[in-house]
This record gives C-alpha cells, sequence and structure tokens, in this order.
C-alpha cells in the first residue's frame, strides 16, 4: 500500500515533469522561430537596405592609411572655413567634437585644433537614410574627411569658432576611429569654474587631466596655452639673437651640484654617481671665460625638492641667459628686463587670440608692464612691507605670502605685474654671487617677479678664482668637485652676470594661471612620472 | 585681559582713582568690590557702572533705540565674539563687516561703550589678519583704525597697520 502509494505520487511527479518539459519545449521552439524569424526579417531589411542605399560609396571606413596612394587631394583648415569659401566644393579632415541626430537630418561640430565648424547631413539626394544613420553613430573625437560646399548661414552660428558658414556634407569617410567611451569629456574640461554649478554639470578635476593628458590637450584651453608657450620660446630666441646672443647646449648630466647638494637627483653613472643639472649655471659661465661673451640655453632643468605646491615640478625648461659686461652689472639687468619686455610686447601683440581663449575658462586681468622695468632694492621692498605691517628682519629672505603681498603693494604703488627686486642679502645666495662692495651684508644679486611670483633669479657671479674659493669655502663646498669650475676662472674671467627663467612658470603668470602643471605639457613632479 | 581692558577703560573715562579687581571662576570673570553695596560681577555690569561713575551716560546710548542697541553689542562681545572657535570667527567677522558697511559706529552715528569694548574684545583677531583679509573684511577694518585712533581709547594695545588703499583687485584671489 505504501509502495503503490509511492509509486503512484513517482507516476503523477513524472507526468507532471513531462507535462513541464513539454511546455518548456514549445516555448523554446517558438523563441527559436521568433528569434529566426526576426534575423530573417533584419537580413533581408539589410539587404533590401544595401539594395537601396544609392549612397554607400559616398560614406564609410577608410582602409587604414599606409600610404598606399597619393591622393591629390586639398585638404582645407577649418579654421579658412570663411565666407570667402561659400559655395565651393572642399574638403576637410577634421575630429568628430559633437553630433546630434534629429530626424532625417544629422549635426556633426567637425574640430580642428582650436577651430570648430558645424557640418550638416540631411537626407536627399545626395544622402541616403543609411548615410545619415552612419554619420549619427560616429563616436566623438573620431578622425573623418567630409566633402562638403561651404554655404554660408543667416544666422550666427553661437557654439563654434566658424561661425559664418556650415558644411553641407556629401561624402564622409572614418580615417581613424575613436573608442566610443571617453575617459574625459571636452566640454567638461574646458568650463570655467563654477559655472554649470546650478545645472550639475562636472569639471574635470586636475589629476583626471593629467592622466588622460592628450585627450586634455585637445581643449581650445591647452591649444592656446601651448601655442602661447611655443611664442615665449621663440620670442625669448629672436630677442636675443638680434642683441647678438649665441645659444649653447650644455650637458644635464654633472659631476657636482651647481646650487647647494640638497635638492639634486643621483643618476647612476657606469660605477660611479652623477647628478641631473639643476642649471646650466656652471657651463654658460665657462662659456662666457671662453670668451662667447653672451649665451643663452633653452632647456630642461632638474631639481629633486619634494615640495608638492602649485608652482613647483621636478623637471622644467629653463631659459638661461650669461653675458659679459663693461662695468656694472645693471647693464645685464637692462638686457634681461628688455628680452622679458619684449616678450610680453610680442605675446600681447601677436597671441591675443589664445589670451582670450585661455581667460574664457581662466580669467584674469591683462598683464601690466612698465618701461623701462621697474627696479627696487631690497631694503625698500623690505620697508614696504613693514610699512604694511609685516614683522620681518631687514637680512630675512622673502616667504612666499610676502612676495606675493610685495606683488599686490607694487601692483597698486606702481601698477606693475612684472618688477625688478635688486641687492638680496648675500647671505641667501649661491657662494657664486657677487657681494655689494659698498655693503657685504647685501649683493649684486636679483630676483625678477610676475604677477607676485619669482620667475627669475639672477646674479653678477664672482669671477675671481680667489674670491670664488674662498666664498665656496664660506659655504662648506667640496672645492675638488668644483675645481674645473674655479680653474675656468684663472686665465682671464670678464665680469658677468646672468640668470635663468622657468618656461613653465613664465606662462602661467603671464596667463594668470593659478598652477604650473597647466602649463606643462607632461608635468613632473614629485608624485607624477606618468604619462 | 578683563582687568587690563577694565584699566583702559578708567583711564579713557579720566577716573582718578585706579579700582581694584579680583577674578572668579575658571573663565576669569572680573569683580570689582563696591564700598556702597554689594560687588559687581560681570564685565559688561562692571563697564556700565564705570560709565556712570564717570557720569558720562551717553556712552551707553542717548535713546531708548541706541541704548538697546548698545546693550545687544555687549552682549554680543562677552557671549559671542570671547566664546568663539576659528570657525565661528569668520562667520563673525563675516556678519560684523556686513553690519558696519553703513555706519561709523556699532549703534549708528554715536561712539559709545559698545564700540570700547568690541574693539577691546575683537583686537587679538584683527592684528593677526593677513592684508587680504584685513581688505576682505574692508568694514571692519575701517571701523577698528577709527576706534584705534579715537581719542585715549587704545592705551594698552598695540596699533595694528591698516593700508588706507587696496591692494587686492575685488573678485580675485
Amino acid at each position: 500500500m505504501t509502495k503503490e502509494n509511492v509509486q503512484g505520487a513517482g507516476e503523477d511527479e513524472q507526468q507532471a515533469q513531462s507535462k513541464k518539459a513539454l511546455k518548456k519545449q514549445q516555448k523554446e521552439a517558438e523563441k527559436a522561430a521568433k528569434k529566426a524569424e526576426k534575423q530573417a526579417k533584419l537580413a533581408a531589411e539589410q539587404q533590401e537596405a544595401d539594395e537601396d542605399d544609392f549612397a554607400k560609396d559616398r560614406y564609410g571606413i577608410s582602409p587604414m592609411v599606409q600610404s598606399q596612394q597619393k591622393l591629390d587631394r586639398a585638404l582645407v583648415r577649418v579654421q579658412d572655413l570663411t565666407p570667402e569659401k561659400a559655395e565651393q566644393q572642399i574638403w576637410v579632415r577634421a575630429r568628430i567634437h559633437t553630433s546630434r541626430a534629429k530626424g532625417k537630418q544629422c549635426f556633426l561640430v567637425l574640430r580642428h585644433q582650436q577651430f570648430t565648424v558645424q557640418a550638416l547631413l540631411a537626407v536627399g539626394d545626395r544622402a541616403s537614410k543609411q548615410m545619415v544613420k552612419f554619420a549619427a553613430n560616429l563616436t566623438k573625437e573620431s578622425i573623418i574627411d567630409v566633402e562638403a560646399v561651404v554655404k554660408k548661414v543667416e544666422q550666427k552660428i553661437e557654439s563654434c569658432s566658424q561661425q559664418d558658414v556650415e558644411l553641407h556634407v556629401e561624402r564622409i569617410f572614418v580615417i581613424s576611429q575613436s573608442e566610443a567611451r571617453l575617459p574625459l569629456q571636452l566640454e567638461d574640461a574646458v568650463r570655467p569654474e563654477g559655472e554649470g554649478d546650478e545645472e550639475g554639470r562636472a569639471t574635470v578635476n586636475q589629476d583626471t587631466r593629467l592622466d588622460n593628458r592628450v585627450i586634455d590637450l585637445r581643449t581650445t584651453t591647452s591649444q592656446a596655452i601651448f601655442r602661447l608657450q611655443s611664442g615665449v620660446c621663440q620670442l625669448f630666441r629672436d630677442t636675443l639673437i638680434n642683441k647678438g646672443f649665441v645659444e649653447i647646449q650644455t650637458p644635464k648630466i654633472i659631476s657636482a651640484a651647481s646650487e647647494g647638494g640638497a635638492n639634486v637627483f643621483t643618476v647612476s653613472y657606469f660605477k660611479t654617481s652623477a647628478y641631473l643639472a639643476q642649471s646650466p649655471q656652471l657651463y654658460k659661465q665657462m662659456c662666457i671665460c671662453a670668451d662667447f661673451d653672451k649665451v643663452f640655453c633653452v632647456g630642461p632643468v632638474f631639481r629633486a625638492e619634494d615640495s608638492n605646491t602649485h608652482r613647483h615640478l621636478t623637471e622644467f625648461v629653463g631659459l638661461d641667459i650669461e653675458m659679459a659686461f663693461n662695468y656694472h652689472y645693471h647693464e645685464v639687468i637692462d638686457s634681461i628686463t628688455d628680452t622679458m619686455v619684449q616678450i610680453f610686447k610680442g605675446l600681447r601683440d601677436r597671441f591675443q587670440t589664445e589670451i582670450q581663449t585661455v581667460n574664457k575658462q581662466y580669467p584674469s586681468e591683462p598683464f601690466k608692464f612698465l618701461e623701462p622695468t621697474l627696479r627696487l632694492e631690497y631694503k625698500e621692498a623690505v620697508a614696504m612691507l613693514k610699512a604694511a605691517g609685516v614683522e620681518m628682519g631687514d637680512e630675512e629672505d622673502l616667504s612666499t605670502p610676502n612676495e606675493k603681498l610685495l606683488g599686490r603693494l607694487v601692483k597698486e604703488k606702481y601698477d606693475t605685474d612684472f618688477y625688478v627686486l635688486d641687492k638680496y642679502p648675500l647671505a641667501v645666495r649661491p657662494f657664486y654671487t657677487m657681494p655689494d662692495p659698498n655693503n657685504t651684508k647685501y649683493s649684486n644679486s636679483y630676483d625678477m617677479f610676475m604677477r607676485g611670483e619669482e620667475i627669475l633669479s639672477g646674479a653678477q657671479r664672482v669671477h675671481d678664482a680667489q674670491l670664488l674659493t674662498e666664498r665656496a669655502m664660506h659655504h662648506g663646498i667640496d672645492l675638488e668637485k668644483i675645481k674645473a669650475y674655479i680653474d675656468s676662472f684663472r686665465y682671464g674671467a670678464p665680469p658677468h652676470a646672468g640668470g635663468g627663467i622657468g618656461l613653465e612658470r613664465v606662462t602661467m603668470l603671464y596667463l594668470g594661471l593659478h598652477n604650473v602643471r597647466q602649463t606643462s605639457m607632461f608635468p613632473r613632479d614629485p608624485k607624477r612620472l606618468t604619462p | 585681559m578683563a582687568l587690563r581692558e577694565l584699566n583702559s577703560l578708567e583711564r579713557f573715562l579720566g577716573l582718578k582713582k585706579p579700582n581694584k579687581y579680583s577674578t572668579q571662576g575658571g573663565k576669569k570673570v572680573p569683580v570689582l568690590q563696591n564700598n556702597n553695596g554689594p560687588a559687581l560681577i560681570g564685565l559688561v555690569t562692571i563697564a556700565s557702572h564705570l560709565v556712570h561713575e564717570a557720569q558720562r551716560p551717553e556712552l551707553l546710548g542717548d535713546s531708548a533705540e541706541q541704548r538697546a542697541v548698545v546693550q545687544q553689542w555687549l552682549e554680543h562681545r562677552v557671549t559671542r565674539l570671547d566664546n568663539s572657535s576659528k570657525e565661528e570667527v569668520k562667520v563673525i567677522l563675516k556678519d560684523l563687516n556686513q553690519y558696519l558697511e553703513d555706519k561709523v559706529y556699532l549703534a549708528g552715528n554715536d561712539f559709545t561703550l559698545a564700540d570700547i569694548l568690541m574693539y577691546y574684545g575683537i583686537h587679538h583677531i584683527v592684528v593677526e589678519l593677513a592684508v587680504q583679509e584685513k581688505e576682505r573684511y574692508l568694514n571692519i577694518t575701517r571701523w577698528f583704525d577709527h576706534i584705534q585712533h579715537y581719542p585715549g581709547v587704545r592705551h594698552h594695545l598695540p596699533p595694528v597697520v591698516v593700508l588706507r588703499n587696496r591692494v587686492y583687485p575685488s573678485g580675485h584671489h
């Protein structure tokens, strides 16, 4: 009885199971049928589409450019798309900045460097439905070639740099496809701080920018910053060459630290060790002793300071000057300040577009300077600070906050963002600094400031081997290690002075930016070694 | 602290004979043992008494409204300013700066005891401010400079340097 019962139950169960299985099978079969139907339909549609697509030769993904052919095709730059080109049929290579599909139309914003233009694709006799769909699905930042007719527009296109024309696209080919997901959005990266806060829009923080520097460098702001920085270098070179300077190249692997040993990088050098140059100091001086008279040098300099501030990098580009003078080191100050003024003027006159572009994201007041440049003595500066309530000793070095405050005081009094501070206390300067003949507590040294921050440090150097040895000993420097340097002054050395400028700082302060990493293309600091 | 303040106040009021004060409690509340009655306790109470003593009642306010305003600031001084944390100081400065925007003195157009005691109480804060902050709290700085130069007020306190012209452009820091 019990057994039967169990059996009965078992049968029931089996029956139930088979019923379930049957149902399941049926369902699956239905599903498969539906799927097949759908696929067939899709394939048919696709086929139909392919057959229907009269424009299929007008768009697509180009084979990888491996220099297979020399196409005789002129590519017009986006910045040259002006009303003069209206009604012309042209080719353009650009990135897809944004794309927006709207029914039978697709609007693209094409970008090349900091210039953008609107492009329009509409279903018609030139473009098929499929072509518009293809364009709408292109990923942002992809590089494309388009053939288009330039058309004047009635209403200015506010969102683009080329506001008076748009492109009516006839052909569109992808040259390089971007991955769909970007690590940061370019629009977010150029948004001024604070703006868009209400709409909850994002700005990109600096580390994310720097981690994805290649994309960040594409923003209009970055493009403008580094074009202007290139301008600083060029103006620096042009001005000095005109003044009869010679450009020199100096080694960066050196045997002894030039400015105290604390902040140098040590590198292993075969069986011994060497240092990375903190400045081309010793070499440019040796060139002076070798009768080059006026030299300058543009190159990397290294500082192993473990300071994570807005204005320190461990590697930056130094613009160094050294020149022999006749009787007074102010001849050199005048020459350097004039060079700086030429740079400021050149930037103002030739890079207004770039300055405006940066100002859109980072507003600042225009950079002001005087001609001739204002020169203050250290004592006067200390007096100004004391009058403003700062307590400091006469021969104390300037702290960063005091430097900045002094900058403000000078700006208020003299209306200049650029000035020279002369006659620093001897004790706070390196061993090769020439003491002031009138007061041994001071020295013939100077700093130059932009917007209250130091950009150049310089001095008359000791060109007498005897005095140089004394000063080195006073600073506790191992004479053996700088023997070659001291010896170069033994065989007749002209009086000379010079200084070194940080390229990134000049760019930062000229534009009124707040972090030196913004003006270093691939910044190096104690915490960043990549990209 | 409060005792030196009371001494300076006595001299400002021209009281010939200096009083002897003691303090009470952990917060060193000043106490004045009065010959003709019970002891007076607390800075504001003693200060008001001294003002009466010197027959300068106008320092407590001329009208009923002004008297109320003076009392309010005296209370503000001992309850909020004297017990403020670093964070609260910023709020106090911001509010005071806004209040002083259209006033020469705390009670409007007349110098009162409120100005004296607020000046004494806020001095240690203002003396620590950087040039930029002094400019940010421009109205406080103006009022403070005015009070520290008011004849006979400053006494035991060092003068604070105040720039007469703005050196920081507005909007930029």
